[in-house]
């Protein structure tokens, strides 16, 4: 019948119209720039965008605002949102090939993005329109996916093992060992812990730092284990995650961690900005975060426990980077941005360490050397020596595999699964995800 | 004899005379007159547990951040109006107001829109007798049952490819073509209550449909029209899948979204700011209520008589 | 003077009846056109285009046709199955508890008293705003340790140490959340109960049936329709929950996926993860399901639902 025929043809339209989505994108790779510095004549806008609450945004725009005084033909059109919701938007342009001209973006999700091409390659941008030579040739390398330059690391953190002077103080324990092992670690935590048992509130000695994903990865380095191999899948195995696993379980099946329900309702506190843990393991540039959020007089900082060789061996990861869309109408402007970012002694000045050690001496030149930022500094010049070696190259799906692992760790804490189902469950996940 | 009553038409011949009708009536006045007391304490008292979380919102707006977790008094002593000063003031860079506009602008013309098309819509089966009629009511109240995930995917796509992602279109194309089949529903209902004769005597007189529709039906469905504007405004200004998916840049959000822009984990969040913003953002809902509140109630309560 | 036309059902259509069922039929598409549009574009369409994606493993870059491998990993996925036992729990628990409270309060809200009118406006508001995300902001502050809920319950003794974060009591928090919002069926129900024929309870009365009896045998079936039409869309509308679980559980479904309502699943794994076919199987697989509800709604409807007359 002709109505139906005719319906048929619409449906048939409408679904056709919806998956010519399907097979787009990736299509031309970054245009072959030649490098070179913007015409101070063109008018160009350029669109950006970051993640990070209002603190970041307010730096952002004091920041753009001394760019558009350097570049006033350049107009910045800034956007931000939440860590959460940033992927997910980069996923949708990046489909629709209609990335930002620049983004601050992650090493977790650098490989997704670079290898469809969606991000500008920077190398002929290198000394010729971005200096580079502020930092170090290794630093640099980070950005790299495949022979492609694909962001210029903006700053650095480390890992830190933090704790509250005052926390120690009224529990009666000494601070740990900068020398300790991750056995004598928890020693201490126990020890922390059974003491705080019966203060009112209760204080722990930690809360269970194996969650923490990077910190595992740091720890499979220190042991000199591969941790992705050169396919992009994961190089060590499910024996290596249970062992990191039980590293506390002294504290665990002592019940000496604190319940997740109790610290649950400490939102949007974790258990160390509420005085609670005695210690905390993160990166070197939460700091300034954590004294606002404890409001705690000091914190210290200590690097990592040593591995079973004796070493520390930790890395610098940059904590975030900038890259320019591949599709991008303005590349010398981009790059012209992306430079003044990076390396403006301003800027480092405005941001201080709230991204992480400026990545280029220039930016960190004017950083004045005070209170959170001045520590942070201080920290990592003072154990450079153990800081040495480099971040793992990481694959792409890096970003879920690391959601996942934070998912699992809920799991265990609740009791729902135990640390052998969390170890094949997740090794499942990421071998599905990687692949 | 006792009359059985498990059949559901009413008794031909009742038994029941107007002296026993008085006589009850007057023995339940005055059970009620006691129980008048207790019966407006009870009411009252779950009155206040259902009003009590709009009740400590409001209160706690007022409060420190640091003292609104965890507390159950509604005052305290340092109440202010601080967080509403915080709230006002947007998001980096993004004023409230330009939330405020967003939602305004979302809101207003989705119930243009909707109001619109639902009409002409619902005159359509309503009084129009065309060819296929049943089978596209079916159709249509089959999509009322729909769940939207299954469109949802597709329509993102759909969007995507339009590059209509971070703009207001993609919110708004489906109010235009009377897409909730509630609305469409509720004003067919309406009309089914309207004679016929006002039709049909203009159809006489040689009126086309179109005329029918704009000189007669149209004034006449002005209150399933103010119904359905209302329940659009509330549902649409409330509404948070759509613009999650769709408004990807902070000054297009909405006030929903917003919300949720002031608590981002990697540094401090204000909570009391958060409280407040909610507040603020409910606002427009509690003054439409409580100003149209006769419509939309009499408007639910005919959609469920008739459904 | 009489007309002699003979009855239609012997004759073929005469020429001007036949054009103006043509004009009916035209003017009626052409009212109708935004609604077809809609229709195909933006429901039809899209459903037709999702089922071919849960065939594929599409993640917005490209389309791999993968045959029913999205469905069969439905359901060997742990997290998925859980999805189900929440949104199958939260169903098959707020939906009866919402409509007998509503149904109770109609039923008090049915005499003739004064200052009705407000009760009725106080418990109706909060439908209005229970999905919204203000609510679901306030709604989990209300359940944190210390907090209204929690100090409320220790009067009695009971210490629980917030709801929040807490995998046992994530579900009863949404069921209350749900219980709140009692207003939307209950003003319906208060339409339906006004209907009913004063004379048939008072009948009852004289003969003798007490309160519960007369509930029964009179309120139950003459209010039939309206239970059937309120149990129906609840029952469609509990499956769809998705903005409070959103906001309480953080966009993950926390703690450890006991908020992990099926939609907000379908969310992540199509929004977040960027598995749009799976996500796209998720949508299908809830189609059928509450479309066979549906049917069997309908269907053992006709043993409890007593129409009036025909009102159609």
């Amino acid at each position: 019948m002709k109505r139906t025929t005719l319906a048929l043809a619409a449906a048939g339209a409408a679904a056709a119209l919806t998956l010519s989505a399907c097979g787009g994108g990736g299509d031309t790779p970054g245009s072959d720039s030649t490098g070179g510095t913007v015409d101070p004549d063109e008018e160009i806008t350029l669109t950006m965008t970051w993640w990070g609450n209002d603190d970041r945004a307010a730096r952002y725009t004091e920041a753009l605002e001394l760019f558009n005084e350097e570049y006033p033909n350049i107009t910045v059109q800034p956007t931000f949102s939440t860590w959460d919701d940033y992927w997910t938007a980069r996923a949708t342009e990046a489909a629709g090939n209609s990335l930002p001209d620049v983004m601050q973006t992650d090493l977790a999700y650098l490989s997704q993005f670079g290898n469809r091409n969606q991000f500008l390659d920077l190398t002929p941008f290198v000394d010729n329109g971005i200096d580079v030579s502020g930092m170090s040739d290794s630093l640099l390398a980070s950005g790299q996916v495949g022979d492609a330059l694909v962001g210029i690391p903006q700053s650095t953190n480390t890992l830190a093992l933090f704790y509250n002077p005052a926390t120690l103080e009224s529990l009666g324990v000494d601070a740990p060992d900068a020398e300790q092992t991750w056995a004598d670690f928890v020693d201490w935590s126990v020890a922390a812990a059974e003491a705080g048992a019966s203060l009112d509130p209760q204080l722990y000695g930690t809360g269970d730092f194996t969650g923490v994903f990077w910190l595992f990865v740091q720890h499979l380095v220190q042991e000199g284990i591969e941790v992705f191999d050169a396919d992009g899948q994961v190089a060590f195995s499910e024996q290596d995650v249970v062992d990191w696993l039980q590293l506390v379980a002294p504290l665990r099946d002592n019940d000496l961690f604190m319940a997740p329900e109790a610290v649950a309702q400490l939102e949007p506190l974790g258990g160390f900005t509420a005085n609670l843990f005695a210690t905390e393991f993160s990166w070197d540039n939460f700091l300034a975060g954590y004294l606002a959020d404890s409001g705690a007089e000091s914190l210290e900082m200590l690097p990592l426990p040593v591995g079973s060789t004796g070493e520390h061996a930790q890395f610098f990861k940059p904590s975030m980077l900038l890259s320019a869309s591949a599709n991008t109408q303005h590349p010398e402007a981009a790059a012209a941005l992306i430079d003044f970012l990076t390396n403006d002694p301003e800027v480092g000045a405005i941001f201080g360490t709230s991204r992480g050690v400026p990545s280029s001496e220039s930016a960190r030149s004017q950083l004045s050397a005070e209170g959170a930022d001045a520590q942070v500094i201080a920290f990592e010049e003072e154990w450079a020596d153990v800081i040495t070696e480099s971040t793992p190259v990481l694959p792409e799906g890096y970003g879920s595999i690391e959601a996942e692992w934070l998912r699992l760790a809920s799991e265990l804490a609740y009791g729902n699964i135990t640390v052998e189902e969390f170890a094949s469950q997740w090794m499942s996940a990421a071998q599905s995800t990687l692949s | 004899m006792t009359t059985t009553l498990t059949d559901a038409t009413p008794p031909t011949s009742s038994p029941v005379t107007q002296e026993d009708s008085d006589r009850l009536r007057q023995q339940a006045q005055g059970r009620s007159r006691l129980g008048s007391v207790a019966y407006h304490a009870f009411m009252v008292v779950v009155s206040l547990v259902v009003l009590y979380p709009a009740i400590w919102m409001v209160f706690s707006s007022t409060k420190p951040h640091a003292e609104i977790l965890g507390s159950v008094s509604p005052f305290s002593p340092n109440a202010s109006f601080d967080n509403y000063l915080t709230a006002l003031q947007g998001i980096g860079g993004v004023s409230f107001w330009t939330f405020v506009w967003n939602s305004t602008f979302v809101a207003v013309v989705s119930v243009i829109a909707t109001v619109a098309s639902s009409a002409v819509t619902a005159y359509a089966f309503a009084r129009i007798d065309f060819r296929g009629r049943g089978l596209w009511f079916a159709v249509m109240l089959g999509t009322l049952l729909l769940p939207f995930h299954v469109t949802m995917i597709p329509q993102y796509i759909l969007f995507q490819r339009l590059g209509l992602i971070n703009t207001f279109t993609a919110l708004l194309i489906g109010n235009f073509l009377a897409t909730s089949a509630f609305h469409v529903f509720l004003i067919v209902q309406f009309l089914r209550g309207l004679p016929r004769e006002l039709d049909e005597a203009a159809r006489i007189d040689g009126a086309g449909h179109l005329r029918v529709f704009t000189s007669i039906i149209l004034p006449l469905l002005r209150p399933a029209l103010i119904t359905v504007a209302i329940f659009v405004f509330i549902s649409t200004w409330n509404e948070f899948m759509g613009p999650l998916l769709y408004l990807k840049r902070p000054d297009l959000y909405t006030l929903p979204i917003a919300l949720r822009l002031f608590v981002d984990q990697t540094t401090t969040s204000d909570y009391g700011a958060q409280v407040a913003m909610a507040v603020l953002a409910l606002i427009p809902v509690a003054i439409f209520f409580f100003v149209f509140q006769r419509y939309l109630i009499d408007g639910v309560a005919t959609q469920g008589l008739k459904g | 003077m009489t007309t002699t036309h003979p009855p239609a059902t012997l004759t073929a259509p005469r020429p001007s009846q036949r054009r103006a069922r043509m004009r009916e039929t035209i003017a009626g598409y052409t009212f109708l056109l935004p609604w077809l549009l809609g229709f195909f574009l933006l429901t039809f369409g899209p459903m037709v285009a999702s089922l071919y994606l849960s065939f594929t493993d599409y993640d917005l870059f490209e389309a791999n046709w993968v045959g029913l491998d999205n469905y069969t990993g439905l359901f060997s996925d742990p997290r998925y199955l859980k999805s189900v036992q929440v949104t199958v729990t939260y169903v098959l628990i707020s939906t009866p508890v919402k409509l007998v409270a509503a149904l109770l309060v109609a039923m008090l809200l049915n005499a003739r008293r004064r200052g009705l009118g407000f009760y009725r406006s106080a418990f109706y508001a909060p439908s209005l705003v229970a999905a919204s995300i203000s609510i679901a902001i306030v709604w989990k502050a209300m359940f944190v340790d210390d907090a209204a809920v929690d100090s409320f319950l220790q009067i009695f003794g009971i210490d629980t140490g917030g709801w929040v974060g807490n995998q046992d009591l994530t579900m009863p928090m949404f069921v209350l959340l749900a219980l709140w919002s009692f207003g939307g069926p209950m003003v319906i129900f208060l339409a339906g109960l006004k209907q009913v024929p004063t004379e048939l309870y008072e009948a009852a009365e004289m003969d003798g049936a007490g309160a519960f009896r007369r509930f029964l045998t009179i309120t139950v079936p003459m209010m039939s329709p309206v239970i059937f039409f309120n149990l129906l869309m609840e029952t469609i509308g509990a499956f769809q929950v998705f903005g409070s679980a959103f906001i309480i559980s953080g966009g993950t479904g926390a703690p450890a996926d006991s908020a992990l309502f099926y939609t907000l699943y379908l969310y992540i794994r199509g929004f977040t993860d960027f598995r749009m076919g799976y996500a796209s199987a998720m949508a299908w697989v809830l189609v059928v399901v509450v479309g066979v509800i549906t049917v069997l709604l309908f269907k053992t409807s006709k043993g409890w639902v007593h129409y009036q007359g025909d009102s159609r």
